[in-house]
């Protein structure tokens, strides 16, 4: 009886020690607050900042950045060369590069995604970062049907040479975006057509990725866990077993989290608690630069706000400065315009001020003399963040100066960005982060159509300006272009700059390799723990 | 028996017995208590806000969240808004939805039970199968599809709420009204021909009135407490108007920083619960009619 008993505590001691390494390994698991549930997994169907996040640690484009300087490194393309006149791109693909699954990464892989990124049915909202590619926008349209016409061709397996439409200066730096990621054509297939936005070759077990970590666990607003890749060609530099995203409902779960030490840190500190931290716990707070607008968009397909000198006139009448003090606790500074101040040595000349003399001149001009006969306008915003006491402090500054009357409406992530698609909206909370850093990045998303333009705004003088910056090879020539641009896009208003980002982030001492860069660009692979090194 | 021999007494117990009720209420201190408060936070909540200097909506964003003081008792939010004020305001609206729901309730409940109850039989089978069936549903996600799908208007609010919460009481009010359907009162009116609507509203209701009565003061906590939960999830009143719900919420938010948003409006609605559930307690002992024979 004894000799069993024995047995059975032994065998029990046995059945634990596997999950005893186990929990070493987790210990060695960075572990990550995401700002919502993502709204998918796939590289192609995606427009979030969340989503950027979970795809850059499981997919990785031709190149990467140095976490800390920001140049541009190798990544899937171990080197490439580029013609003089700066159009033909010709990458070597990495020998070492392979799948999660062990196949190896060729030229047709990025060639497969870049086509599927584009085909028509796909319908992806950010198909317009390829259009750089030469015929790329035609294809995307719809007005070629033949791919081989399209500036990329597999010359062979480890040869891509890339044609593009105009000299492109951040071409090389715009590879980290999720929208130039390579699909394995066999992963895609094996779950629905190359065009099908409904397959479910994203779930966990299913994907295929090439990142330095893959998926494991999806389970809807619980986690989302990414084991090591072992056939990532640099697995030997990645220092992280795992990662695990946790969704969270609020940056008020988010923060809370940090203190009872779920994830090891945030990158988005709700402003109201930046004083307490400021005084309390100075060591984990960081205020970081961050290239990133603010801005509210307007629905000009919807009167009153059809019109500019109603638009002009809103967004002239929203103060700040006392938005960044005092909503933000200083962790924003004022935005006059769509781009950011100093981006890649561009600062918009064009500006909207505060000022709300003129800002009743217009809505008079407009047939609203002191807000009279305006319908009430809803502000929408997304459910998180501070977005709710902006919103309430802008209805008041409109209330306020202009006599407008506001209603205010919270929609949860997936929903919200819906209604903003759909044009469902009166004034919706924007924000646009650089995805790559030039001022094209900001200007491209307000053409005719543009999938991320989501105003129905369209100005033929504006879209001739980007088309002509685009293919304009003189720098300085380049960004007056884009000057002109942004003084019609201001002029119009289809947008209501609000402030400039400021990274919010609460780090834990143990995370190491984390340098914070003004695009927040994260590179998981440079990643350690403290705690898991002997 | 002996109640035949002197049917005198029998007449002036009649009258007594609401006589009764109100002085045994009167002895119940904790429903004494519960009356003033909540007559004291009614009068507060209409004529408060003219007697405040600050209105809910202004904002002072340069003073910001500010602890209590001599010029904002309660102290002001985070967008500078004086929280005194801003607890009046919601508070009006907080009571309204709490008696204005349970004004629908009731109409509601008490008519679908009453005409339950005096039909019997097979209408009466199928009337409560229903109340079962949305019984079983839950209730709070029922309220969130209606708000959504109706929009955000306060009205709607209300009878949205008021729409799910009339159940119990349709239950109540047809228990009561099954057993008073066999009296010899209700069989004597019909031997008059009455109307059947006359003999519901004239004869049955009134003889149920103190259940219903009862119930109602515990149906007004239970719909503030939905309101104050609907408006946490950020569905019920629209900013800049509050409500104690969404006072309570964006408190909760900062209850680290600033502890007082949190502190008032939490008072003012567990103060409010506490009166209507302790003069809920009195009134159904009060009106308790086993109680009478004392």
């Amino acid at each position: 009886m004894r000799t069993a008993l024995t047995i059975l505590v032994l065998a029990a001691l046995a059945s634990t020690l596997p999950a005893c390494s186990g929990g070493e390994k987790s210990s060695n698991t960075l572990r990550v607050a995401a700002d919502t549930e993502p709204a998918a997994l796939d590289p192609h169907l995606v427009t979030g900042f969340t989503e950027h996040r979970l795809l850059t640690s499981m997919f990785e484009g031709l190149t990467t950045l140095n976490q800390k300087t920001l140049a541009v490194e190798p990544g899937a393309a171990e080197s490439w060369t580029v013609s003089d006149d700066g159009l033909v791109y010709t990458f070597k693909i990495n020998p070492k590069a392979k799948w999660s699954d062990g196949t190896p990464l060729t030229a047709k892989d990025f060639v497969y995604g870049w086509r599927r990124h584009l085909s028509l049915n796909l319908a992806s909202e950010y198909s317009y970062m390829l259009w750089c590619i030469k015929n790329a926008e035609a294809y995307n349209k719809g007005q070629l049907t033949d791919f081989d016409e399209v500036g990329a061709k597999a010359l062979d397996d480890a040869t891509l040479e890339v044609t593009l439409a105009y000299p492109a200066p951040y071409f090389l730096s715009m590879q980290i975006h999720y929208s130039w990621f390579p699909v394995l054509q066999s992963n895609i297939e094996a779950f629905g057509k190359i065009d099908d936005r409904n397959s479910k070759w994203t779930r966990a077990g299913n994907m295929v990725s090439n990142g330095p970590f893959k998926l494991v666990e999806w389970n809807p607003n619980q986690i989302i866990r990414v084991e090591r890749n072992e056939h990532y060609w640099d697995a030997a530099n990645v220092k992280l077993d795992a990662i695990e995203f946790y969704p969270m409902q609020n940056l008020l779960t988010e923060e809370r989290s940090f203190q009872s030490g779920k994830v090891h840190f945030i990158e988005t500190l709700l402003a109201t608690k930046i004083e307490t931290y400021r005084k309390e716990k100075p060591e984990v707070l960081r205020i970081e630069p961050f290239i990133g607008t603010y801005f509210y968009r307007f629905n000009t397909t919807r009167p009153p706000l059809d019109d500019p000198r109603v638009r002009r006139a809103l967004a002239m009448a929203i103060d700040r400065q006392s938005i960044c003090d005092s909503v933000m606790y200083g962790a924003a500074s004022p935005a006059v315009a769509l781009t950011p101040p100093e981006l890649a040595g561009y600062t918009a000349k064009a500006r909207i001020d505060f000022n709300v003399e003129e800002a009743r001149r217009f809505l008079a001009e407009a047939g609203y003399p002191n807000g009279q006969g305006l319908r009430p306008i809803e502000i929408l915003f997304n459910d998180s963040e501070d977005h709710e006491r902006i919103a309430e402090a802008i209805q008041d500054m409109w209330k306020l100066n202009l006599n407008v009357e506001v209603t205010t409406n919270k929609q949860e992530w997936k929903v919200y960005l819906n209604t903003m698609n759909a044009l469902g909206y009166d004034v919706v909370r924007s924000a646009w982060i650089a995805d790559y850093l030039d001022p094209m990045n900001y200007m491209e998303c307000f053409v005719t159509g543009g999938g991320n333009n989501r105003t129905g705004w369209s100005s033929k003088p504006y879209d001739d300006l980007v088309e002509q910056a685009r293919y304009c090879v003189d720098p300085v020539q380049r960004y007056e272009l884009l000057q002109q641009a942004e003084a019609i896009l201001l002029e119009e208003a289809p947008i209501a700059p609000i402030y400039t980002y400021k990274q919010k982030l609460l780090v834990s001492p143990e995370v190491q390799g984390y340098d914070i860069n003004p695009i927040g660009y994260l590179n998981y692979r440079s990643f350690s723990l403290a705690s898991a090194t002997p | 028996m002996g109640e035949t021999k002197e049917p005198a007494h029998v007449v002036e117990h009649g009258t007594s017995l609401w006589k009764d009720a109100w002085r045994r209420l009167r002895r119940n201190h904790l429903a004494v208590f519960g009356m003033a408060m909540l007559t004291l936070m009614i009068l507060l909540v209409i004529v408060g806000p003219w007697l405040s200097p600050y209105s809910y909506e202004t904002q002072d964003r340069a003073l910001g969240a500010a602890a209590p003081s001599a010029s904002h008792w309660f102290g002001t939010d985070t967008l500078g808004r004086d929280l005194f004020t801003r607890i009046l305001y919601g508070g009006r609206i907080s009571l309204m939805v709490g008696f204005a729901a349970t004004a629908v309730s009731l109409t509601i409940g008490v008519l679908y039970g009453a005409v339950a109850g005096f039909a019997r039989g097979r209408a009466d089978a199928v009337m409560m199968r229903v109340v079962d069936i949305l019984y079983t549903m839950p209730f709070t996600v029922i309220v969130i599809i209606l708000t959504v799908y109706m929009g955000k208007s306060i009205v709607l609010l209300f009878m949205a709420i008021g729409a799910v919460e009339w159940l119990t009481m349709a239950r109540i009010v047809r228990g009561q009204v099954v057993s008073l359907r066999e009296k010899e009162f209700i069989e004597a009116a019909e031997v008059m021909g009455l109307s059947r609507r006359r003999i519901i509203l004239r004869h049955l209701i009134p003889n149920a009135l103190g259940p219903i009565i009862v119930y109602t003061t515990l149906t007004i906590p239970a719909v503030m407490l939905l309101e104050a939960f609907v408006s946490f999830l950020g569905m019920g009143v629209q900013a800049p108007m509050s409500s104690w719900g969404v006072l309570i919420h964006d408190g909760a938010n900062t209850m680290e920083e600033y502890p007082w948003m949190l502190i008032f409006p939490s008072i003012a609605l567990s103060l409010t619960l506490f009166s209507l559930n302790f003069l809920g307690d009195g009134l159904r002992d009060a009106l308790d009619p086993r109680m009478a024979k004392e």
